[in-house]
């Protein structure tokens, strides 16, 4: 399941929003993972979503006008 | 040079994601921040940077904080890292052992205990040592059958050498025995002994 090359994280301002942004990808058929906030972002809080680095523009596209993010940030290898 | 971030508004883990950035470049960092959450997570930052913490106000739920840095930024965060927990604490005599009784991880609500389980299982991943064994049993088989999302996870935990052991009766049970996905169907036989033996048993 690993990929070579990097992922994207999507930052959600909670949980919530997190899960909503998961269940559109999933109708969409986007491949993505959930998994908590990588450590060197911040160790402090919650789940974050992550896709492949290509698909990047995709999750944009699906996501906006539909769930507010905080941020991105680029992933190294798994 | 003093940079200011006005960081109100903006929820974990918006404050220190920027205030990171910010020390970065600066030396003196000022954040403002309107909820205590926020406070504590940037003294955390200023903690594992051993950075400077001064934290005023409150007043009016606003918080002024300045950090100040005095050499560069640690790479990692000075917390123990997995590796140094992994070699600090006792080893046990015997395999460790994680046990998968459910397909949540703790009680309260089911939505978010998928969630935390998800992550429990990716997260495995990164913990040095990895797990010896990892017994599935009851709704817990249900993270090692097609379509399962921790299903990826769990095959790289058994390509890294851990073995994945699946209750057969519960496959059964559930109707899931062609749909196993990932480790070994095993016995209760193979189950009762491989937790008797066990030097150290996580249950999540």
């Amino acid at each position: 399941m690993t990929t070579k090359g990097g992922h994207v994280v999507f930052l959600f301002p909670s949980v919530s929003h997190a899960l909503k942004a998961e269940k559109i990808l999933k109708e969409a058929g986007v491949t993505h993972k959930l998994i908590p906030v990588p450590r060197h972002i911040s160790s402090d809080c919650g789940v974050c979503l992550r896709v492949e680095a290509p698909l990047r523009d995709e999750v944009v596209a699906r996501l906006r006008g539909r769930v507010t993010w905080e941020g991105e940030a680029p992933l190294e290898g798994s | 040079m003093e940079e200011t971030i006005d960081a109100r508004g903006l929820a974990c883990p918006g404050p220190v994601v920027l205030a990171k950035k910010a020390l970065e470049g600066s030396a003196r960092v000022k954040v403002l921040v309107d909820n205590e959450t926020a406070v504590e997570n940037l003294r955390r930052l200023a903690l594992r940077n051993a950075c400077g913490f001064a934290v005023e106000g409150g007043e009016g739920g606003c918080w002024e904080i300045v950090i100040t840095r005095e050499g560069p930024l640690a790479e990692a965060p000075a917390e123990a890292s997995p590796e140094t927990r992994g070699t600090k604490a006792p080893r046990a005599a015997g395999p460790t052992v994680i046990v998968f009784a459910h397909d949540r991880m703790g009680g309260g609500d089911d939505t978010l205990g998928d969630i935390l389980l998800r992550a429990f299982v990716h997260t495995l991943l990164e913990v040095k040592p990895r797990p010896d064994v990892v017994v599935c049993y009851n709704g817990g088989v249900r993270l090692a059958v097609e379509g399962a999302q921790t299903a990826a996870d769990l095959r790289a935990l058994a390509e890294g050498g851990t073995e994945i052991l699946v209750c057969g009766t519960c496959l059964n049970y559930y109707g899931l025995t062609e749909k196993l996905a990932v480790g070994r169907v095993s016995n209760m036989y193979e189950i009762a002994e491989t937790l008797t033996a066990a030097g150290r048993i996580v249950r999540p």
